[in-house]
Formats: C-alpha cells, structure tokens, sequence
C-alpha cells in the first residue's frame, strides 16, 4: 500500500490496477473532498476517485456551450421529464466547485429546526454545525465579495433593495484574488476561486491521499453488513470510453458522487435501500431570472458573477441574487427572434440581472436508473401547484427591485406576460396567477434523494452520514440534505461532510 | 375476374404513391445548398436547417451585429455536434429535423407554406419561429427555445459577436497555484505538466486577499478574441 500523495490522470493507466486504502471517497466535488483531505489529515490512508479529469485554466473553453459539453454531464443538457427543467452535474476533478459561483451560505436557524422536527435529527442544528462551518471557511477564507470587484451590475441590485427597504448583503465565497471577469461558470481563469481541485484535493494529497481521476466507479463491493470496496473503470475524458478496471479494497467506503449518482451507485450495487428510499424524495431549488435594462452603460460582464444576495425573503421561500452567466446562456432568455432580438442582444451591456431560487418543497421528484443496472440517470420531477405562488412573488419582488435601481424596462421572461415591462406594467404581476409550465426555469441544486432521517424505515442515512443498513458505508452529498436548504447549498455540504469525515475517523 | 376499372385504380394508386415518395424524398433528400464550409457532423441537409434558421434568428441589417451567417453558425454547431455524447447528439438531430419538417403540420402563412423550413424565404421563417415562439402549446414553446438556444450559443460564440458587444473575454495573468505543479493539461502525461514547485506562487487560499485588481473594460482582449484573432 503506497504512503505518498499522488494523482493519476487518464494517460498513465495501461492495465487493470488494484489498490487498498483505509477509507475509499467517491467524488471529489466540495463534500467528497472534504472528507478525503480531513481524513488524510488524520493519517488514514485514503483513495479518492473521480470520473472526470483535472482541468488547468488552458483547458477551460470561454465557449459556453463548449464548455458546458466539456465540463457537464450530457454535455449540460440534462433535464428531468414531467416538468422539463435544465439541470447540471459537472463532472470534473473538482466537481461543482469548478463551475458554480462559489457561493458560500450558512442557513439560517429555521432551516435545520425543520430538519430536526420533520426528520427527527436532533444533532443537526445550526448551533451544532457552527463548527464545522468555521472550519470550512477558515480553510477556505470564505468572505463576502468585495466592493472593489462587485462592478456596477451587483451594486445596482444593492441600490435597488436599499431604496425598498429590503436588506441585502454581499455573497461570502470561497474565492481569494477575484478580479470580477464573471467567468465563473466556465472556470474561474484568474485561479481565484478556491475550487475544490486547486485547494482541498491539493491538501488531500499533501496529506497522503491517491487521487485516481478519469475513474467511474460502477459497484460498491459488500460482504454482509459491511462493504470491503469499490470496482471503477478508467473513463477516456469526455468521451467515456472504458478501459481498464480498478479494484479497491477498504476499510470503509464514503459515497459522494453527488445527488444524481450516488443513489443509482446504491441500486446498481443492491445495497442501503432496506428504506425504498434511495432515489426518492428529489428536490431542487427551481430559479428564475429577470433582466433590467438601465439608461446607462452597466457592462454587466465586469464583477463577481454573484456579488450580491437578499436573503430576506427565505421564509416566503426564495432567496434572492444577482446573476451573471456566459453571454449565450443569457441570450437564451431574451425575448424574440430576428431583428427585434438582434436589437435586445444589443441592450446587454446595459442590463443587470437577478434570480430567485425558490425552496419548492413540496414539488417532489425520483432519480432512477435509465435501464436496470445503468448509472445514467432518468430525472422525473414535478412542480406542485402550492409552490407556484413562490415564483410568481418573487418575480414580483425582483421586478420592484430592477426598477427600483433605475431600470427603464424589465424582461420578464415568462409566457404570457408581455416581452418588455416598463416601470407602469409592474402593477401586472400582482395577483397574478401562473401555470408551472410560464415559467423558463432551470434547478442546478438537486437535494434528498439518499435523505438522512433518524428513521431507519424512512431514510437512507443517519445524521452522521452513515446507511442505515450497513456498518461502514458513509455518504457525502446533497442527496443526504432531508430537506432543501433554502440557499446555495454548497458549504451546508461540506459542513457536513466535515462531521461525518469526523464520525468515520473516530470509528475506524 | 377483376374488371378493368379495379386495375385502373391499383395502377393509379400505386403511381400516387411513388409520386408522394418522390416528393418526400426529395423534400427530406434533395435540393439542399452546399455548405459554405467543409463540416464533420452535420450533414448538408441540417447544415442547410441551421444556416436557415440563424439567417431567421438572426438576420443581417437592425443592430449593428453581425448576423447569424457572417458568425458561423453551422460551422460552430458542427463542432458543437461533434463534442456531444451519442445519445444527446442524436436528440439534436431530432430536434433540427422536427423543426424542418414541421411545417406540414404547422405551415408558413401563404399557398406553399407548407415547403421545408430552410426552403422558405426568410420572412417567412421568421414567422413560422414566431408562431412556435408564442403558441400556447408548451411542448412548442420548449422546442423553439431548444432551437433558438442551439443557435444562439452558435451566435455568441463567434469573435466579432462578443467585440461588437463589448462582451470578449479580457486577457487574464493567474499565479501559479499548487495544483499547477499537480495536473497536466487535459488527455497529456505528467510530463505536459509547465510548473514545478519551486516556481509556486500561491500556496493556499490564505496566501491571496480576497479582492485582486479588477479587470477593466479598456484592457487588453483575450488572443482568440482579438481581431484577426486565433
């Protein structure tokens, strides 16, 4: 068994390879990482997998939709079936962090006092996982976004609720040295956003830990109560062409391959499922988007990609943010075609915008296997008719908001309202009702569908992370939330993926 | 016996249906221009739909943008093809078929509008867009918005797009982090690696304050944008 940190990439394996580790980690995305650079850091011996390959910023394409065909799963055009929604999974060393906007949210308190009735977790409150969040972020030195890269876009958003009376605050991330090019989505050029691949996996592996990239893991091996491994294949980057195998032998295996592959990790290996509940339970944080076009210049491609949030409105169930995304995906929204969109392509560089993500909790989906045994998923979701009401008031807040900062029209974007709103249309939103089907939404948050719950019959965790069924079988990803977390929910992840890093190391 | 009259109407029957074949497959086959480019993915009847559809989408004149022709859509969309997964690749394909023959069920405005997408003049596959575009129906909504999605990254992919919009990506210096000296670039053995550890930069997040120089919209374009550019 090898001692010395190292990483492995698609063009060093030529032939079927076995290893054997304390502790096996599948994924390496924000929580997988945790959890890989925790335990190195406590001497165990771990093996972290990824299927994806590293990138180095000359890897990154400023194409858009390249980009997303390099980074994402399906090329970025995931979507579930029943209502159609956009959703993505990277897949890269790194996972999400490599593409998301790094923002980093504490939930406030009433988040987990939910948890705790609803779920019967009593170890999972806020004042409990405070620790876990300091840690994160003293390692991370998460910190709310600067002035000086906001750029005018994100300040119009804070005029705007300043002049509402609506409280906003800048978005703490995990990025250090931004200079607010607004790439995050397609990688972050400057190395300034603290990617799970340029800061936790480094460490990991500065603590000893073997990083095997390009590696789909296919079966978590068990005996009993216990699983004793994973079997992976090399994957060619982006194509997928499989190669060799790899078999790990472990002590105890952490899943965190995220909410789409975790739970078709588990049914392709028949395991942790005595529950039925493993691919259930699916939820997401739909968004939608609003464009303001101001009478000056904004050049909205200058400044943190999200800068600014409002969390104000999280118990009417959204919470608010500015938004900046690769031209073409923005372009997406714009209403028309032919030389009126030519004309409103031309009023981007005076535009702002702002999301809300909604907590749709009641709107409920699965993940399953495409076909029995396959690791591909098939997403069926449904948006529930009382959480409609959400995305209609806070299109309505949004809208004040952008006219509020001076916007002399507004791009609703939303079927049968009209293209274009001026500042006398916004009284058309009020009362408004809508079908789910009005709305351009897309959901890149994916909770629940491996949910902890004190209940062995109906979840698939505890509040450690650990499967009910099994003894040394741990997961780590959004699919343990109960619940969705009513923001970004990557730092809630890695909080605790820390605890269960801890619960593991104490039991091992 | 059969009478005359009943193989009369087989014989006509029968000419009926190589006459609709014909034109089916001349409709479906035949009659496309040739590419401007030489393309991998895309054949030349759907390099034909999608240089049909960015000339609708859009077109020359109003804004002072390039149009949809001038910015290569079919040819970046045949590299776009090509980067996809099999399955995703064939949907696409579904997609720009559907919406080239959809005019049998949903035509253009005038006694032919029922030709194919691409062989409409460019008014009026503006209007069969715009139909798609507003119809009650979500399923068209969905396909349209796929459509215009597909085109538009075409659109703003394209150099002189991003310029004319002030929307090109800046030149950008990064420091060499750790992970510089860990990864190679993308498909390349260990040795591609450009960085060894003594020429480290940025050890870890805390090494960086949280703000660097912000970019500015007057500084230099990133070497692929420029003009003239890669």
């Amino acid at each position: 068994m090898s001692t010395a940190g190292s990483v492995r990439v698609f063009a060093e394996y030529d032939g079927d390879l076995r290893d054997a580790a304390d502790v096996v980690v599948v994924g390496s995305g924000p929580c997988g990482a945790v959890v890989a650079k925790e335990l190195a850091e406590a001497g165990r011996s771990v093996v972290l997998l990824e299927e994806g390959p590293p990138f180095t910023p000359a890897d990154f394409a400023l194409d858009g939709a390249l980009s997303m065909a390099r980074t994402m799963r399906e090329a970025g055009l995931r979507a579930t079936r029943g209502h159609v929604m956009p959703t993505m999974q990277a897949i890269a060393l790194g996972g999400g962090s490599l593409v998301n906007s790094a923002i980093c949210v504490r939930p406030p308190a009433f988040v987990f006092d939910e948890w705790a009735t609803r779920f019967e977790l009593s170890h999972t409150s806020r004042t409990a996982l405070d620790p876990h969040f300091d840690a994160i972020e003293a390692f991370l030195g998460i910190a709310p976004t600067p002035d000086a890269v906001q750029g005018r876009r994100n300040l119009l958003f804070r005029e705007g609720c300043a002049k509402l009376g609506i409280p906003s605050e800048s978005i703490a991330r995990n990025v250090r040295g931004c200079r607010g090019s607004g790439e995050c989505f397609t990688g972050c050029r400057a190395r300034a956003k603290q990617s799970m691949d340029i800061s936790y996996v480094p460490a990991a592996i500065r603590a000893g830990a073997r990083v095997y990239t390009s590696v789909r893991a296919e079966e978590v091996l068990c005996s009993g109560r216990r699983v004793t491994g994973v079997r992976g294949r090399v994957v060619a980057p982006f194509s997928g062409a499989p190669g060799p195998t790899l078999t790990l032998e472990a002590k105890a295996v952490v899943l965190a391959a995220g909410c789409m592959a975790t739970p078709l990790l588990l049914l392709a290996s028949g395991l942790a499922n005595a529950s039925g509940q493993v691919g259930q339970n699916l939820q997401f944080h739909p968004g939608v988007a609003v464009m303001g076009v101001f009478p000056e210049r904004v050049d909205p491609q200058f400044g943190a990609t999200q800068g600014m949030q409002s969390l104000h409105f999280l118990r009417e169930g959204f919470k608010l943010e500015t938004l900046w995304a690769p031209p073409a995906v923005l372009a997406v929204r714009l209403p028309g075609a032919g030389l009126a969109l030519k004309e409103r392509l031309a009023e981007i560089p005076y535009a702002s915008i702002v999301d809300a993500i909604a907590s749709c909790h009641r709107s409920l989906g699965s993940v399953r296997p495409r076909r029995r045994g396959s690791l591909d998923p098939l997403l069926t979701w449904r948006l529930h008719p009382e959480d409609l009401p959400v995305l209609g008031r806070a299109l309505e807040v949004i809208v004040d908001i952008l006219f509020a900062a001076g916007a002399r029209k507004v791009l609703p974007g939303v079927h049968g309202l009209p293209d274009e709103m001026g500042p006398d249309d916004a009284a058309l939103l009020q009362g408004r009702s809508y079908r789910a089907t009005d709305f351009v939404m897309a959901a890149n948050h994916a909770f629940c569908s491996t949910r902890m719950h004190g209940d062995p019959q109906q979840g698939v965790v505890d509040e450690e992370g650990r499967c009910h069924d099994l003894e040394n079988l741990y997961l780590a990803d959004t699919g343990v939330f109960p619940r969705c977390t009513s923001v970004n929910p990557m730092l809630t992840g890695m909080a605790l993926a820390h605890r269960t890093a801890a619960a593991l190391d104490d039991r091992l | 016996m059969r009478s005359l009259g009943y193989v009369a109407e087989v014989q006509i029957a029968y000419a009926l249906v190589l006459v609709l074949g014909a034109a089916l497959g001349w409709r479906i086959f035949a009659g496309h221009a040739r590419p401007a480019t030489a393309l991998v993915r895309l054949s030349r009847r759907e390099a034909a739909f999608v240089a049909a559809a960015a000339e609708a989408l859009f077109p020359r004149g109003g804004a002072a943008l390039p149009s949809g022709l001038d910015a290569g859509v079919p040819a970046w969309c045949d590299r776009w093809l090509a980067a996809l997964p099999s399955g995703t690749r064939l949907l696409v394909r579904c997609l720009f078929a559907l919406m080239e023959h959809a005019t049998l069920v949903f035509p253009a405005p005038g006694w032919d509008g029922w030709r194919r997408f691409s062989a409409l003049d460019a008014e009026r596959r503006g209007q069969v867009l715009e139909a798609w575009r507003t119809s009650r129906w979500f399923l068209r909504r969905l396909v349209f918005t796929s459509l215009r999605a597909i085109v538009t990254q075409g659109y703003f992919a394209d150099a002189a797009v991003l310029r004319a919009l002030a929307l090109a990506p800046r030149l950008i210096e990064a420091p060499v982090t750790v992970a510089d000296t860990l990864y190679p670039p993308i498909g390349q053995p260990k040795s591609a690696i450009r960085f060894r550890s003594d020429e480290v930069q940025v050890h870890g997040p805390l090494d960086r304050p949280p703000a660097g120089a912000p970019l500015e919209p007057s500084g230099p374009l990133h070497p692929d944008y420029r003009e003239g550019g890669a």
